[in-house]
């Protein structure tokens, strides 16, 4: 297998985009081919959940070469529900290692915002089981709901620590000028002063609304090369070292002991072992936190903290951006924002960015190994990387 | 109406839901399983109270739970229970559980046993 390298990256705010979908895609991959200095790619491959059903536009890999103007070359587009992007990344590899193509364009978007919550909250529903979820109204906000009672009642979270979550991630997002939230939040605003019950509604008990990331449009690319190519290019080297995937049962009510997330910790390890490395190697992570008690979770389950201890090491501030491990520097999905189908590819340019020492105030200092969490379905479905800096 | 399992004919394991493949002895050819009915009574595992049910829903809160019947198998249903606990006893009935235009569909409720 050969060596593939991140040479351009590409974003678009996540917020409300006034453009169309083939354009939230164009634009970072335009981004990208300017931060490389590519011109020609060997094949596109376009990272989407809801074009058909949100959009009303199938075949999008089309209408995205073609609106770039990059014809004749190759195009696919990938859908694995949010966990689209990674996975679209995973394909984007393995053509490169693989030697049949030496440059491949990944690029993510969504345009969720086109219909209203509701109607985005039931179009991800729709990846819920059709007979023993969908019908009954289970949403991945109520999966996240029932997932949380149970880790409160096992491992002692509380409402308190998945608020610490929100509050962190509110703050990296300050710093983060393509986030969704500007928004600083308080502890005290949305759990323990008279009006946070107003502030903070629950939306799936014991969830509540600060909880969830936000409905978010929004695009992102990376550009990955051959060794060959990446040589001359004058950026810094960032070799995509480690992927890892794994599933799980469809219904989460199959699952032996639904406090665990099996497909986290498979995908997880799959992608350490590729890239030779342990987990108390990594510098920095962006972890997969559409619900906050899930960057709690996956923080566990993929190895930097021990079962049942990532809301102690939260508590310590380890996490945070000056901690020993920063988790979600961008603001995580909690509130950079979640375009379901951008969702992995965003995760990776943020760590690329970090690991290029690009990433201004929200810099982690001396990051050279990264990591990354893409959680499709709930947990049934999820892509892990690892990124090094090699110069 | 009942809730049905899937019995593998070659090994017995019961699954639910449907799968075309057996998770235990994974030895299936085609359609190789008895539908067998559901018990009633389980437990609660755990539940939510969803207070932005899907827009076709006409409620104000929807409760959500997982519910381990008396025979292990587990089933995600709707919850009629004002104030539910984890690992409360339960019963299930087989109700509408979803009502688009001209389409019903069924599914398991459960109430305080």
């Amino acid at each position: 297998m050969r060596n593939v390298y991140v040479v351009g990256i590409g974003i678009t705010s996540f917020t409300r985009l006034e453009y169309p979908l083939a354009e939230i895609a164009a634009y970072p991959a335009m981004m990208a081919m300017k931060d490389s200095g590519i011109s020609k790619i060997d094949h596109l491959y376009v990272a989407n959940m809801g074009a058909g059903r949100i959009n009303q536009q199938t075949g999008l890999a089309s209408a995205v070469i073609d609106t770039l103007s990059l014809t004749p070359a190759g195009a696919t587009a990938i859908e694995n529900g949010p966990a689209s992007g990674a996975s679209a990344i995973i394909q984007g590899f393995q053509a490169v290692a693989s030697g049949m193509h030496d440059v491949v364009m990944v690029t993510g978007a969504e345009r969720m915002r086109e219909v209203n919550n509701l109607e985005a909250t039931d179009f991800v529903a729709t990846l819920t089981h059709p007979l023993a979820e969908y019908i009954y109204g289970v949403t991945l906000p109520s999966l996240a709901g029932m997932f949380t009672r149970l880790i409160m009642e096992k491992h002692g979270v509380t409402s308190r620590h998945l608020a610490m979550v929100a509050v962190k991630n509110h703050a990296n997002a300050m710093h983060n000028f393509f986030a969704h939230l500007h928004q600083p939040i308080t502890i005290e605003a949305i759990l323990d002063s008279p009006e946070a019950s107003t502030n903070n509604p629950f939306v799936a008990e014991p969830l509540r609304f600060f909880d969830m990331c936000p409905v978010s449009d929004g695009g992102a690319c990376l550009i990955l090369a051959s060794e060959d190519v990446a040589k001359k290019i004058n950026r810094p080297k960032i070799r995509l070292a480690g992927l890892g995937q794994a599933t799980d049962t469809h219904a989460v009510q199959e699952r032996k002991d639904p406090t665990e997330l099996l497909a986290v910790r498979g995908a997880a390890a799959k992608a350490f072992e590729m890239a030779q490395i342990k987990p108390s190697q990594v510098n920095v992570a962006e972890l997969h936190d559409a619900f906050t008690i899930l960057e709690i979770v996956e923080s566990e389950e993929v190895g930097f903290f021990k079962k049942g201890e990532g809301h102690k090491a939260l508590e310590r501030g380890d996490t945070s951006l000056t901690g020993k491990l920063p988790i979600n520097p961008s603001g995580g999905l909690k509130a950079k924002g979640h375009p379901v189908g951008a969702t992995g590819i965003g995760q990776a340019h943020e760590i690329v960015t970090q690991l290029r020492g690009e990433a201004e105030k929200r810099q982690v200092k001396n990051a050279k190994i990264g990591f990354t969490c893409n959680f499709g379905g709930f947990g049934n479905n999820v892509c892990c990387l690892v990124f090094k800096r090699e110069d | 109406m009942e809730l049905y399992g899937y019995k593998c004919k070659k090994c017995g394991h019961l699954h639910y839901p449907y799968r075309m493949v057996c998770k235990n002895c994974c030895k299936n050819e085609h359609n190789e399983f008895d539908p067998v009915p559901l018990p009633r009574k389980g437990k609660l595992l755990t539940f939510t109270i969803l207070h932005n049910p899907p827009s076709d829903y006409e409620v104000v809160t929807l409760g959500l739970g997982i519910v381990e019947l008396d025979n292990g198998i587990r089933v995600t249903g709707q919850l009629r229970i004002p104030n539910p606990k984890i690992g409360m006893k339960v019963r299930g009935e087989i109700d509408v559980v979803h009502a688009a235009e001209y389409d019903k569909q069924y599914g398991m409720v459960f109430f305080k046993a």
